[in-house]
């Protein structure tokens, strides 16, 4: 029965892919034109959806990139064979995706928006003073025999090109990195993605189908102009398109073309006059029914964890030296000194407690340890590398993991994929026998039962939990547990002393900032107590704590 | 199972809704009845401007006034035209579709020109193909000679950029050989192909007549204030000034120049002048301003073509392109009624070969041009009379120096 | 010489500038509403005082009396019974950026449409206050000069009205942290929606001003967004001051490029002045620094 049902599903998926790449031989050239449109917004809803999708960065630069691919068609398209024009243009693309890219993916929500915006209309002004002032003509012809056949299927082969990569990609690790980014980039970064790189990859990407798309489409329009090629509306269309098919899954843009195509060519038709008060009163009634897309009808759809590193160990072999050696740092935020001239030495398999009273520069050190700032002086030094000047993700493949104080988990990501995003980019695993899977790190932090929840359903606790599993994942050397016991109550509490000591059993090095002092006195052999940003006293937990300057930087001073 | 059939039922119901919106049910073309003509023209977007007050008005006053007479005739009957319209959405993509639609959905008898020579171009193989007569009115291109070789079913009727910057460069050469003027021109052009052309061959044409161009530069479109490069236009001291503009621009030039009291013996502003608009907004200020275009006001049949415009529309035509795309399809019509029937290749033919009698006088295209075209007009007294090139008929003495702004 | 015949036309010019983005900050920066429709409505606004003033003869500054409140009104109801389901929705800013992105798309194809019925396609224009002023040697437009007065004094007033009285203070709270502002007791969706209403009631004034030199039509508002969207953008958003500066600027710079590079890279020179900024400062010119 089941047979049945799957053979007369691969019977019917068979038959639609023939009738779609059959179709200029029976549809009439209406509904050919009318393919052609699907068809064209379709590969540009979809590539823009590969890198908006997943990272949330509203792209208006669709048009860019699909202009200068019709604009490389219009100037090569007559002299030059069509697949080397297609290369161009795809080069084009990819070149200028990537020096915009490199500036513009620094940029955030609505910033990001309007740049992409800008960025168009400034190439499109460039290239209109070029044609005016060095080509002394600003409208190119391009006459080519290419029918609408022809357009029909190179568009369809490069559909279905588009949905292949995003296929591979969506199953590569970087699909994933990208999506890490997207929920929460400081803690993607710190879990070893190269967040800058990744963006900008996929970024270029998906510009190198846009431009080829233009370039596709140039023939058709017979002469090419900055007003036709660099029209805005292409980007607005798309954009809509793709939010209203839904952004998040490779299928979800082209359910949004389908339907606005038709519902354009249905309005035009029947009301010419009054079409756009309808569209617009259709459009609204839409979004408003459907807050999560077309395909959010249909559920949204399972997702590939992409396996990573087959096993991934936690504690690699070291030796004596200092693990880490931190010299004289400091850090300044105009004018204040938020950490200033901190020193000490870590040894392998030692907990180290940082305390001391809050604003005390304890989270600001370690954030200078992890990369995620830059020390103002001073020098650290992670098993003979020096860190200083390194960005998040080295630090972090070089094998230090941190947690945050307000804990950062990727709440769109499941829980397994939470803690496979530490794995996408780490070495390999060492050939020590002390490997230990995601799965398996997910039992040791007690999350063994909810690995396949969004980790947004996560309890407070769990999510601390879940950030820890992540952090092993990139089986570090040193871990930096920022504030990790806060919060909990005495019984979770002793879990969680448990649980660090078991990792420091299984030879961990690690680093706490805590305000829980049981804990530290259970855990900690050596502590630094640190006040307006300067260590005040250092050494064993009792002897610290009864410091009376430690006192008296907790009580606030003249008492003591 | 009531409810199953009801879904079913609703769902077919849909279905043949949607195909008859698309209109697959095109009507059975047995006795013909009707002659169906359709157009795709820009009602949204940057072209609407445009297409609002030369293009789509006239298609609606020749429909009305045909079929006020009872229709085409063809052999011995006649046939009322019957409109399927479109909006192309002032895309190139849209157009091509909406041409395809109209040929295999609708099946109409005659196809009606987009406006804009982007979109005229764009649709231009398409219409080829299916061997639609393509009157290109609203074109302007120097590529025209060749297009229409390259097309034989296209027809353009604007003449080239070439032509209408020669008549005003014979123009301002002739007055300033009678010395009205001196050689001093100032030139600025909006940058796009229409600009780019015409400054190119005005740059030419007026070197060719001896005069030296003081100031010449091209502004982006979209710019929202004219008034930095009318000033430094102003400072080059010229004897007469030149703007190959788009409408928002030639009325922000005109208003600017009256600000800065600035007045050349030759004001001369491109696209828009000959808008009735532009009378309305300058009133007595218009008077003098020379502008692209012009007509022959005095000829009686475009005195009755305003008047009926008037009347169909609410509004004037514009002073340029209106009157030809009336005539362009007074020559579609006269051609289908000589063919005697819907032969769309031989319509085809019969325009380029034919002469026809039209609101602008005889027509008869040269190589599928329209050769006898107004280059330059000028607003003189509420009127925006044809100046140029002299050698047509009707064309009048231009007033200069300009007077003085208001 | 030349210098002030830069600079004030310049000013005049991002007066203009100013104007137009006046409403959108408070739209945008407050409401958190990305308004497609923004340049529809200023459009609109434009019909209505030059219907005003040929029907009628009604002056446009005198038209401004009627269209603001005419607009608040309109916007307050869009945001009531539309926007305000939206942003009750969206589980966070992203989403509802993106829900507000889609409506207001909805909204302007209906006002374009509402005015492409009214007024058809073709383009409009009258003159008033089109009289020439010269100060310092450079001759100015009053009619372009008293839209510069008023995105001075309303873009002044506004800025006082927000770090001055206390329900600016709590529109400013919503600005930077809504969730926040509700836990401290602020009513968000009464306020979000008097400030998207009051950002209408600019845009109203914006469109009104802008008709007495610009000549318009139907299918011109999108330019009239991006424009706002660039100078609030390039100001920091939801701020006023910075929206001011940051027109006033272009104006300059546009003015600059035009007489003393080229009349042909004057948009470009914006572009790349707005896209420079950004780079330099991510967050605009007046922007707080992105934790």
């Amino acid at each position: 029965m089941t047979m049945l049902v799957r053979t007369s599903l691969w019977c019917a998926g068979l038959a639609l892919a023939v009738a779609i790449v059959a179709y200029p031989l029976y549809a009439n050239g209406y509904y050919l034109a009318l393919g052609i449109s699907v068809l064209y917004f379709t590969i540009l809803a979809t590539a823009w959806a590969m890198f908006s999708g997943p990272t949330r960065y509203i792209s208006l630069a669709t048009v860019a990139f699909f202009g200068l691919g019709a604009y490389t068609a219009a100037v090569l398209g007559e002299t030059t064979p069509w697949p080397v024009v297609l290369l161009a243009a795809a080069g084009v693309g990819a070149v200028t995706a990537a020096i915009t890219g490199l500036s513009t993916l620094r940029l955030s929500g609505i910033y990001f928006v309007i740049f992409s915006f800008g960025l168009a209309e400034l190439i499109r002004q460039l290239v209109i003073w070029y044609e005016v002032n060095i080509h002394k003509s600003v409208g190119r012809y391009l006459f080519s025999a290419v029918t609408q056949d022809i357009l029909y299927w190179q568009l369809l082969g490069l559909t279905a090109l588009v949905f292949l990569v995003g296929w591979l990609l969506g199953r590569s690790r970087y699909g994933l990195a990208l999506r890490a980014i997207g929920a929460d980039e400081t803690a993607a970064s710190h879990s070893g993605i190269d967040a800058t790189r990744v963006k900008l990859g996929v970024f270029i990407l998906s510009a190198t189908f846009m431009a080829m798309t233009g370039a596709v489409m140039a023939p058709r329009w017979t002469y090419i102009d900055p007003a036709i090629a660099f029209n805005p509306t292409i980007s607005f269309q798309v954009v809509i398109m793709a939010l209203l098919g839904g952004a998040g899954s490779l299928f979800g843009p082209v359910l949004g073309v389908i339907p606005l195509v038709l519902l354009f060519e249905v309005l035009t038709a029947t009301l010419p006059n009054h079409f756009s008060i309808v569209l617009g009163i259709i459009f609204v009634l839409i979004v408003m029914v459907l807050p999560n897309g077309v395909i959010g009808l249909f559920g949204a759809g399972r997702r590939h964890v992409p396996a990573g590193a087959p096993a991934a160990a936690f504690a690699r072999t070291m030796d004596d030296a200092p693990l880490l050696a931190v010299e004289g740092v400091s850090k300044s935020f105009s004018g204040l000194r938020a950490v200033d001239g901190v020193s000490f030495t870590v040894a392998p398999g030692e907990i180290i407690g940082i305390i001391g009273p809050n604003g005390s520069g304890k989270t600001t050190l370690l954030n200078t340890l992890s990369g995620a700032l830059r020390p103002s002086s001073g020098t650290i030094r992670f098993g003979g590398t020096v860190l200083t000047g390194l960005r998040a993700h080295q630090i972090a493949r070089l094998g230090l993991a941190r947690t945050f104080q307000l804990v950062r988990v990727m709440p769109d990501l499941t829980v397994a994929e939470n803690v496979a995003t530490a794995r996408l980019f780490s070495a390999p695993a060492s050939s020590s026998g002390s490997d230990t899977t995601g799965r398996e790190l997910l039992d040791l932090v007690g999350l063994g039962a909810m690995h396949d929840a969004p980790a947004r359903e996560l309890t407070y606790i769990d999510q601390k939990r879940l950030e820890l599993a992540r952090a092993l994942a990139l089986r570090p050397h040193l871990m930096l547990l920022d504030e990790w016991l806060a919060g909990l109550n005495p019984s979770e509490l002793e879990t969680g002393i448990a649980l660090i000591a078991k990792l420091r059993e299984r030879g961990l090095t690690i680093i706490m900032v805590e305000h829980v002092m049981d804990a530290i006195r259970a855990l900690c052999g050596h502590c630094i107590v640190m006040n307006a940003g300067s260590v005040i006293a250092r050494g064993a937990p009792d002897e610290v704590l009864s410091d009376p300057k430690v006192v008296a930087a907790y009580l606030g001073g003249d008492d003591a | 199972m009531f409810s199953a059939n009801r879904r079913t039922l609703l769902r077919a119901t849909g279905l043949v809704a949607f195909a008859t919106a698309l209109g697959t049910f095109a009507s059975a073309a047995d006795a013909q009845e009707k002659i169906r003509i359709g157009y795709a023209i820009s009602k949204t977007g940057p072209y609407a401007g445009g297409a609002g007050i030369t293009t789509l008005p006239n298609y609606e006053l020749w429909v009305k006034d045909v079929n006020a007479a009872g229709g085409i005739k063809l052999g011995d009957k006649k046939l009322p035209i019957e409109v399927v319209e479109y909006d192309d959405r002032s895309s190139s993509e849209e157009a091509v579709k909406a041409i395809e639609r109209l040929a295999n959905q609708d099946k109409v008898d005659f196809i009606l020109s987009p406006w804009s020579t982007g979109l005229n171009l764009a649709v231009g193989p398409t219409l080829n193909r299916l061997g639609y007569p393509h009157l290109a009115v609203t074109s302007v291109t120097d590529k025209a000679p060749e297009l229409a070789k390259r097309w034989s079913n296209a027809t353009f009727w604007l003449g080239t950029s070439a032509q209408i910057s020669e008549a005003l460069a014979d123009l301002l050469g002739k007055l300033k050989s009678d010395g009205k003027i001196g050689a001093r021109i100032a030139m600025v052009s909006i940058a796009d192909q229409f600009g780019i052309e015409l400054s190119a061959a005005g740059r030419e044409a007026f070197k060719k007549h001896g005069f030296t161009l003081t100031y010449d530069k091209t502004y982006p479109m979209g710019t929202q204030d004219l008034q930095p490069l009318l000033k430094d236009a102003v400072a080059s001291t010229p004897d007469a000034f030149v703007a190959f503009s788009y409408p928002p621009d030639t009325i922000a030039l005109t208003e600017q120049a009256q600000l800065l009291k600035f007045n050349p013996k030759v004001f001369y502003v491109g696209v828009g002048t000959a808008f009735p608009l532009y009378k309305g907004k300058f009133a007595a200020n218009s008077d003098g301003v020379m502008g692209i275009g012009g007509w022959n006001a005095d000829s009686p049949q475009l005195k009755e073509y305003l008047a009926r415009h008037k009347a169909a529309t609410g509004k004037e035509p514009d002073r340029w392109a209106s009157s030809i795309t009336y005539a362009s399809l007074q020559v579609l019509q006269q051609a289908i009624e000589k063919v005697g029937k819907v032969d769309r290749a031989a319509v085809a033919a019969e325009i380029r070969s034919g002469t026809f009698d039209t609101i602008i006088g005889k027509i008869k295209l040269k190589d599928g041009l329209l050769q006898e075209v107004w280059g330059v007009g000028q607003w003189q007294n509420g009127e925006f009379y044809a100046l140029a090139p002299a050698s047509l008929p009707g064309a009048r003495a231009p007033v200069v120096p300009k007077p003085q702004w208001q | 010489m030349l210098l002030v015949d830069i600079i004030l036309p310049g000013l005049v010019l991002g007066g203009m500038y100013a104007l137009i983005a006046l409403g959108l900050t408070l739209q945008y920066g407050v409401a958190r509403i990305m308004n497609l429709s923004y340049g529809e409505s200023l459009v609109a606004a434009a019909f209505g005082a030059l219907s005003l003033y040929s029907g009628l003869g009604l002056s446009p500054l005198v038209a401004l009396l009627l269209a603001v409140p005419v607009a608040m009104m309109l916007n307050w109801l869009l945001y009531r019974f539309l926007l305000e389901r939206l942003m009750r929705r969206g589980k966070d800013r992203g989403a509802q950026e993106i829900d507000s992105i889609l409506v207001t798309f909805g909204v302007l194809f209906v006002i374009q449409g509402a005015m492409l019925v009214a007024f058809g396609g073709q383009y409009y224009s009258y003159s008033y206050l089109s009289i020439p002023l010269t100060i310092l040697g450079s001759t100015l437009a009053v009619n372009r000069l008293v839209a510069l007065l008023f995105a001075a004094l309303v873009g002044g007033a506004v800025y006082l009205a927000l770090t001055r009285t206390r329900i600016g203070t709590a529109v400013r709270a919503i600005a930077v942290d809504a969730t926040a502002a509700r836990l401290v007791g602020i009513d968000v969706a009464a306020l979000s929606g008097l400030a998207f209403a009051f950002g209408g009631g600019l845009v109203a004034v914006g469109g009104v001003l802008v008709s007495m030199f610009l000549t318009f039509n139907a299918a011109m508002g999108v330019v009239f967004t991006m424009k706002a969207l660039v100078v609030v953008i390039m100001g920091g958003v939801g701020n006023v001051m910075g929206a001011l500066v940051a027109g006033l600027l272009l104006g300059v710079v546009e003015t600059a490029v035009a007489r003393l590079v080229d009349p042909g890279l004057t948009l470009a020179a914006t572009y790349a002045l707005f896209l420079g900024v950004l780079l330099i400062k991510p967050t605009g010119l007046f922007g707080r620094a992105a934790s």
